[in-house]
């Protein structure tokens, strides 16, 4: 399995920057997902590495090799498409076995190996189905196989469960990263789903007008997000915006315009000073709230609304100061609070505000 | 819309078609197989096929569909391909006029093909002046037997039908799927062999069958080329002794069980429907900027391909505006004495303002059913509506020659339709043969543009207190104007190329249409070709200001007039 490596990648349609001088490594052997909003650039950068656009600058290397050059039918990766792009002339075997005999592999071998694969996708026997007559479920299967019987060099997954259903998706996730592992296949999987990439990634990288926001671990990237828009966009939180008003010990005191606050820099190089203008990312989840004012950072208000699910109980407080409520969830919730009337607090442990650059 | 309602146009137009399509029909087959005493004989079909004279004509009809269908597929597909796989410079353009010659009479066209590689035609005369052929023996493009000219100007004027189809499948094909074969090592030609062909197959076979029923039954070419030895002017030539001969009717018979026969076989080796996978497309077909080269390839194929197919015609420019045209590369006397003598000739002035009566009625009875059906069969729930839509669509896979010969022989003096033709006048019976024939064009139009305009908006019309039928006429009508325009324009300019109906039931002068007054002046001595041609230019000249017209009404969309 190869790692690869981009440097300097860029990539325009038209006046359109799609990726902009884009550097990343993914490792051997990793499951790494592409993450971002619409129109980031994922997509693109996925295709590039697979050959289906050439880019206009930077190199793509897979291990030594330099491959940007190289087209996609010489790549040696497999592509999971997301609309499958099962062939519908062909049934489910000779589907399977197309990227086989595209390698003059012999025909015995060929039989033994797509069976192999069928097997793992648990299609076994289904060979010699039509692709009509395979649900969304089965058809994606065959296109994981597909891809998969040729061992490529790096495997790719474009929004390989966008068409599926919720339950079949959760299970199908869990598939995908067996079989990866099993296999220890390099993959590259591109998803708009947050929570297909914390549930199963190695790594993760988020995008944004063609750029990496951030990379790491999903706990890295969701505990530690560097920036504001990687926090909104992996989960839910609250921002905040204010300048530092003292530093002491790992606490960093932030002025801002609902109180003072203790938050920690999610990034320890991150430059801070006294005046130092500075956003904090509180997830709904640190905060807490309280019918008696606590010791500190307190956010006093009253409430909006009180939303209750069962498991989690979800309100908005609205703060004198601030435009926008805060979104605190209460987990495990003995009672709701549904008083709009009656002043309330919301707290949250220094460690889980983050602090982030302005923004 | 209203159950009752659509009930009402459902039977309605159930018995149009009944009245129009199937008794027709019905009734060839059973002159065929009907005695003079009444008794019932397969003796006439059993004869056709041990007279050599008959069988040639088949073998020769076989033929000249089959040549003609794979020379379409073989000018067709290059530049479907090209078309869907490069942008390049004027691309818009040469797309539309690609088309053109799809409505440019092509048994017109065959006077000019016949004067240009005619024995003393242009090209000969080129070749003669450029000493590269001797002019004691010149040689015979056209072959003896005429069937190359024949399947040439078939192939020119018909292939658009199979570049329309090529192309429509090829947009269809989800990028996705040549891409996983490119992601799995499979490119180029071997790509298009294994994925794209396959997969384009279908649409492909939907062009190519209707390409072959036309042109195993064209009628109006090889009458020009004198080409009698195929079965279409065979039965032609039979009608003049029509009460008493029914080898014409027992040959009709013969030539709808072959179309069948061939249709399905075709669908079976062909035509096997494949239905995409569920899964959406992942990105929409991307075209590729064509670099300096390959911008020449494409505009040069382009090009030829139009200019090839618009020379016959531009032979017939020539051909009308000469004195005489013999032996030369161009004419060698010109005169505009052919135009006047045109408009001066009692045949002619006659003829154009019939078949415009004839084509405009015909085209309004279309649109009004075509609309009818469209609606019934996209917008209602009713059962056996996709029977209606088949039945609105059979037209394109029975020949004219069938269907013209079925309406002769209903029309007969003492037979149940005799009142149709109003004391020799065929106007009824000709607007209803051009309007039957034409439907499906209307239809589809109709029914494309119904599933494009989503049904909410005549609900929310609807919702707002308009009256179903109102919300159509003043919600979505407006909206798919453009594709009843569309499908109006290619019925019309059709019936106004008509040659089957026209020669077959037009039988006094004063009722010709266009189509068989150039016939007739084709057929007549001295200067008859030229006023031909004459006529034919005026022909085109009127469908060339009505395509304009409604490239001007249509704007960018003029495409759209072919996308049947």
């Amino acid at each position: 399995m190869v790692s690869i490596q981009i440097r300097g990648l860029e990539k325009r349609f038209g006046d359109v920057v799609a990726l902009n001088q884009l550097e990343l490594d993914i490792h051997s052997g990793e499951l790494f997902f592409l993450l971002g909003p619409s129109g980031c650039g994922k997509t693109t950068l996925l295709r590039s590495i697979a050959g289906f656009h050439l880019p206009d600058a930077g190199t793509i290397k897979f291990d030594q090799d330099d491959v940007t050059q190289i087209p996609p039918h010489r790549r040696e990766t497999a592509m999971m498409f997301q609309s499958y792009a099962l062939w519908p002339h062909l049934n489910v075997f000779k589907n399977v076995a197309f990227g086989l005999e595209e390698r003059k592999v012999s025909k015995a071998e060929t039989k033994k190996r797509v069976e192999e694969a069928l097997a793992m996708v648990k299609m076994a026997g289904l060979g010699t189905r039509k692709i009509n007559q395979l649900s969304g479920g089965q058809q994606q299967r065959v296109a994981l196989a597909r891809a998969l019987v040729v061992r490529p060099r790096c495997l790719m997954l474009d929004e390989p469960l966008s068409n599926l259903d919720a339950k079949l998706r959760i299970e199908m996730r869990g598939e995908i990263r067996r079989i990866c592992k099993e296999f220890g296949l390099t993959a590259i999987y591109v998803t708009h789903d947050q929570k297909e990439a914390l549930s199963i990634a190695d790594r993760l990288a988020i995008l944004d007008g063609g750029n990496i926001a951030q990379v790491g671990t999903p706990e890295d990237v969701y505990r530690c997000p560097r920036s504001a828009l990687v926090a909104g966009f992996i989960g839910e939180t609250n921002l905040v915006t204010g300048e530092v008003a003292s530093i002491s010990g790992d606490n960093v005191y932030v002025k801002t315009a609902i109180g003072d606050l203790a938050g920690r820099p999610s990034d320890p190089v991150l430059p801070l000073e006294p005046g130092t203008p500075v956003t904090l990312s509180i997830r709904p989840e640190c905060l807490s709230i309280e019918t008696t004012p606590p010791a500190r950072n307190k956010i006093a208000g009253h409430l909006t609304e009180s939303i209750y699910l069962g498991e989690v109980a979800q309100y908005s407080l609205q703060a004198p100061g601030r435009e926008e409520p805060f979104h605190i969830s209460e987990l495990n919730p003995r009672r709701v609070i549904r008083d709009t009337e009656q002043k309330l607090y919301a707290s949250a442990k220094p460690e889980d505000i983050m602090i982030l650059p302005y923004s | 819309m209203n159950r009752k309602l659509a009930i009402t146009i459902y039977l309605s137009t159930a018995i149009f078609f009944a009245l129009f399509f199937v008794y027709p029909i019905w009734h060839t087959v059973k002159e065929a197989f009907v005695t003079t005493d009444g008794g019932i004989t397969f003796a006439y079909v059993i004869e056709i096929f041990q007279n050599p004279v008959y069988v040639e004509g088949l073998v020769n009809s076989f033929y000249m569909g089959l040549f003609t269908t794979v020379l379409s597929l073989i000018i067709a597909l290059p530049l479907a391909l090209l078309a869907n796989t490069w942008n390049f410079k004027g691309k818009e353009i040469l797309n539309s006029l690609i088309l053109v010659p799809l409505i440019l009479p092509p048994f017109v066209g065959a006077l000019g093909i016949k004067q240009l590689l005619g024995q003393a035609g242009a090209l000969n005369s080129f070749l003669i002046d450029l000493g590269m052929m001797d002019a004691a023996a010149p040689y015979d493009w056209l072959g003896e037997g005429r069937l190359p000219g024949v399947v040439l100007m078939n192939a020119l004027h018909l292939y658009p039908i199979a570049y329309l189809n090529i192309s429509a499948a090829l947009a269809n094909v989800d990028p996705a799927m040549e891409e996983a074969a490119e992601n799995l090592g499979c490119h180029g030609i071997r790509r298009l062999f294994r994925i794209t062909f396959p997969l384009i197959m279908p649409g492909m076979f939907a062009g190519a069958t209707i390409i072959f029923i036309w042109s195993f039954t064209e009628l109006g070419v090889p009458l020009i080329f004198d080409f009698t030895r195929v079965t279409s002017v065979q039965i032609f030539d039979g009608i003049k002794d029509l009460s008493g001969n029914p080898f014409p009717y027992a040959l009709v018979v013969v030539l709808l069980v072959l179309t069948v026969m061939f249709y399905l076989l075709g669908k079976r080796l062909f035509g096997q429907e494949i239905s995409a996978s569920s899964g959406r497309a992942s990105t929409g077909r991307s075209l590729r900027d064509a670099s300096p080269v390959m911008n020449a390839v494409c505009i040069g194929a382009f090009s030829l391909v139009t200019g090839l197919a618009v020379l016959p015609h531009l032979g017939v420019i020539l051909l009308s505006v000469s004195n005489q045209w013999y032996g030369t590369i161009l004419p060698s006397d010109l005169t505009l004495q052919h135009f006047e003598d045109a408009l001066g000739h009692p045949l002619t002035l006659n003829s154009i303002g019939n078949s415009l009566k004839y084509a405009s009625l015909a085209t309004l009875i279309n649109v009004i059913l075509g609309i009818a059906i469209a609606y019934v069969v996209v917008r209602t729930k009713l059962q056996g509506r996709q029977f209606l839509d088949a039945m609105a669509m059979l037209p394109l896979a029975v020949p004219g020659l069938v269907l013209a010969f079925g309406y002769l022989a209903m029309t007969r003096e003492g037979q149940t339709f005799d009142f149709l033709i109003l004391g020799e006048n065929p106007i009824l019976i000709l607007v209803i043969a051009y309007a039957v024939r034409r439907l499906p064009y209307v239809v589809r139009a109709a029914a494309a543009g119904f599933q494009q305009t989503t049904v909410t908006l005549e609900e929310a019309a609807q919702n707002l207190g308009c009256p179903p039928l109102k919300a159509l006429r003043k919600v979505t009508l407006p909206l798919i104007a453009a594709n009843l325009i569309a499908g109006g324009l290619l019925a019309f300019s059709f019936a106004m190329l008509e040659v089957s109906d026209s020669l077959i039931l037009a039988e006094q002068q004063q009722h010709f249409p266009i189509t068989k007054a150039i016939y007739a002046l084709v057929s007549s001595l001295g200067t008859g070709p030229h006023i031909a041609s004459a006529l034919g230019v005026w022909a085109m000249a009127f469908l060339a200001i009505t395509i304009t017209g409604a490239g001007l009404i249509l704007g960018k969309k003029l495409g759209a007039l072919f996308r049947v």
